[in-house]
């Protein structure tokens, strides 16, 4: 039986964040006795690793690398599982001056096709020359770049020879990795992450917004092919020689419980979630635990990669205050990965804060229209008007600057909902390969384009919705594109046929919606096209959507023949498109009541 | 206990009956995405309690080619093959 690594060093001095690449934060590291812990699906340690037990692996790796003859700045794909041969090979690329592409884990019953698509189109973009996965993921690999020059399980490279190779570590100006947390699968677009923006993201994370001290400790089950889970939970808190504890991603999705265990038991101070996450674990509740589980040593339990709810965070913190948990640990941020990960902070030790606004004129105003009027809680004027709580993400790290901007890049005051733009040493320097792309999210006076919207006050980033047309559904992020391209390919659905938008309803709840064309006239054809198309979308992306039939040409399109879904969205929520199958369509009654979005 | 293939089948169609309300017929070829409708939270579900019924772990890289009942089956009788 391994035993788990601890929270603190004996001797070494603990630094946060001060190193200027992810080699000079591992071997500084390895000089302690602080590492990381894999958790089995029901909580028992199975693995633990010092950091110097992972520096020193690394290092054999880079040398088979480099003895194999991979040239300096090879692009490497990792299928990212949470498991120790993840974090040597991604350290291992370091030591070897090779670039790791982590790449996503696919949990869609029958997503076969379109997992082999979305990592085809991945390791193309990248021109990775490298790939690698466990035994049972190899043949989707192979499927999917059967081309390349080495695909392998963590095994076969490990059979390769050291001797003899060379370690050529970046430098601090070179590069680190290449983050896919944005773009579709057909339009993949690769965060080009640099030493630099790496180590000032987690310097802005660990000196500011979490303020680490000695002792503490990380608790995860994030993906480590996200942001949050690759820079939140195992770059920043190895660059401050902090002990993590993993849990696999399915293991939470199953049995969300075992992550507070595991805080419980092992003593975690630190762990983020999106709000999704805190909502599994309070509609699980305690399920019998109470007696055995105390969260009152957990002081940062952080918000973040997608809007933050505060009702379902109440919630939470009601089911699980018998456990000794704080809602002043709750830490809402902000942030995304064209700026590494994150932009800003709420106040430690507050909670969640939250600006409440008036919702009718919220909803009435254009995007950069004065909004919010602040709406009396103790009802004095008006008592009638419908109030909505907006969760205040905080202010901006040091060195880092935050503005709202009007659609023609004019600085908004507060109160003053605009388009989220971002400046400092973490944003990335472009998409990898795709100038037009990084051209697209840059103003013209070069900060970077959030595709958020929010607004200010005194200082401080309201977050309101997303400009650009991400869905986001339990954490997944979907690109409508993807799910309009799957759908066109439908027998009786031609090319342009198709919008698919979300909508957020007035539970909070985020609803995906495709609209189809249908040229069918028989009732019941109709309705199998119906059900074909929510198939063909849970394959596609995993998740629920609800299916509006529409005759032909009641889709919008710009002037350049684009489809317009904010157009569609807007038809939709105002009523104006209804069902040719009325009578057949499952959800009518909760439809549709609607509390945002302006588009 | 010794696991047959028809006694494996009789225990995922009982553990499916929550994720079929409306009571359709299912047989081995009955399409999990298409006509139980099961999206990502749902298949999570029915694999905890798969897990838990047959105590199994099921590797998450395997659901991507699970299409119908009879390729659930197929892949529990493997990790309880796997022992």
């Amino acid at each position: 039986m391994p035993s788990a690594t601890a929270s603190t060093n004996s001797s070494l001095s603990f630094r946060i964040a001060e190193f200027e690449t992810l080699v000079d934060g591992l071997d500084y590291a390895a000089s302690g006795e602080t590492g990381c812990n894999f958790f089995t699906p029901r909580g028992e340690l199975q693995a633990a690793l010092t950091y110097r037990e992972i520096r020193d692996r690394a290092v054999a790796l880079a040398q088979r690398f480099t003895r194999a003859g991979v040239e300096r700045g090879s692009r490497v794909a990792l299928v990212a599982e949470t498991s120790p041969d993840f974090l040597i090979f991604f350290f291992g690329c370091q030591y070897a001056g090779l670039i790791p592409v982590p790449v996503p884990l696919t949990i869609h019953l029958g997503g076969h096709d379109a997992y082999v698509e979305r990592l085809r189109s991945m390791i193309g973009k990248a021109g990775a020359q490298i790939a690698v996965g466990p035994a049972e993921m190899l043949h989707y690999l192979k499927e999917a770049a059967g081309g390349l020059k080495m695909i392998g399980t963590p095994a076969d490279f490990y059979d390769l020879p050291a001797e003899g190779g060379d370690l050529r570590p970046f430098a601090g100006h070179e590069a680190c990795y290449i983050q896919y947390s944005s773009g579709s699968t057909s339009l993949p677009r690769g965060v080009f992450v640099s030493q630099r923006a790496i180590t000032s993201n987690a310097r802005g994370i660990g000196q500011h917004g979490l303020a680490l001290r000695s002792g503490d400790r990380a608790t995860s089950w994030l993906p480590l092919y996200h942001d949050m889970g690759l820079v939140g939970f195992c770059l920043t808190p190895m660059l401050s020689q902090i002990t993590i504890d993993y849990l696999a991603t399915k293991s939470f999705a199953l049995r969300p419980l075992t992550w507070l265990k595991l805080i419980s038991q092992y003593g975690g101070t630190i762990s983020f979630s999106p709000t999704f996450g805190y909502d599994l674990c309070a509609t699980r509740g305690l399920n019998g635990s109470a007696k055995t589980i105390d969260l009152s040593r957990w002081r940062v339990a952080g918000i973040g990669g997608e809007m933050v709810r505060s009702e379902t965070l109440d919630r939470f913190a009601q089911t699980f205050g018998v456990t000794g948990f704080s809602p002043k640990a709750f830490l809402p941020s902000y942030g995304l990965a064209e700026s590494t990960l994150a932009v800003t902070f709420a106040s430690l030790d507050k909670g969640i804060e939250v600006d409440r606004i008036d919702q009718e004129h919220y909803t009435h105003t254009g995007n950069v229209a004065p909004v919010p009027i602040k709406v009396n809680s103790k009802k004095a004027n008006g008592a009638n008007r419908a109030a909505r709580s907006f969760v205040i993400c905080g202010a901006p790290m040091p060195d880092h600057e935050v503005e709202v901007r009007s659609e023609k890049n004019d600085r908004l005051t507060d109160h003053h909902v605009g388009r989220i733009v971002v400046r400092g040493p973490s944003v990335m320097d472009g998409y990898y390969n795709d100038p037009a792309a990084t051209a697209a999210i840059t103003t013209p006076d070069g900060w970077l384009d959030t595709g958020d919207l929010g607004y200010m006050i005194d200082g401080r980033l309201v977050v309101t919705g997303r400009r650009k047309d991400l869905v986001i559904l339990n954490g997944l992020n979907i690109w409508p594109q993807d799910v309009e391209w799957a759908v066109e390919a439908l027998e009786d659905v031609r090319g342009s046929d198709v919008a698919c938008f979300s909508v957020i309803e007035t539970d909070g709840n985020e609803r995906m919606i495709v609209v189809l064309q249908c040229r069918l006239h028989d009732v019941a054809a109709r309705e199998n096209l119906r059900k074909r198309v929510a198939a063909t979308v849970r394959r596609t992306c995993g998740a629920d959507c609800r299916v509006v039939l529409v005759p032909p040409k009641t889709l919008k399109f710009t002037s350049s023949g684009k489809l317009s879904r904010s157009a569609v969205k807007a038809d939709y929520i105002s009523g104006e498109l209804s069902d040719l199958n009325l009578a057949f369509t499952e959800h009518d009654d909760s439809a549709p009541a609607y509390s945002e979005q302006r588009s | 206990m010794q696991w047959t293939a028809d006694k494996v089948q009789e225990e995922v169609v009982k553990l499916l009956r929550p994720f079929n309300p409306k009571g359709i017929e299912i047989t081995s070829d009955t399409d999990l995405s298409a006509d139980l409708f099961m999206d990502s939270v749902a298949a999570m579900n029915l694999v905890m309690e798969i897990e838990d019924r047959f105590e199994i772990d099921i590797p998450i890289s395997l659901l991507p080619d699970v299409n119908s009942l009879q390729d659930l089956v197929d892949v529990v009788l493997a990790q309880l093959s796997k022992g």
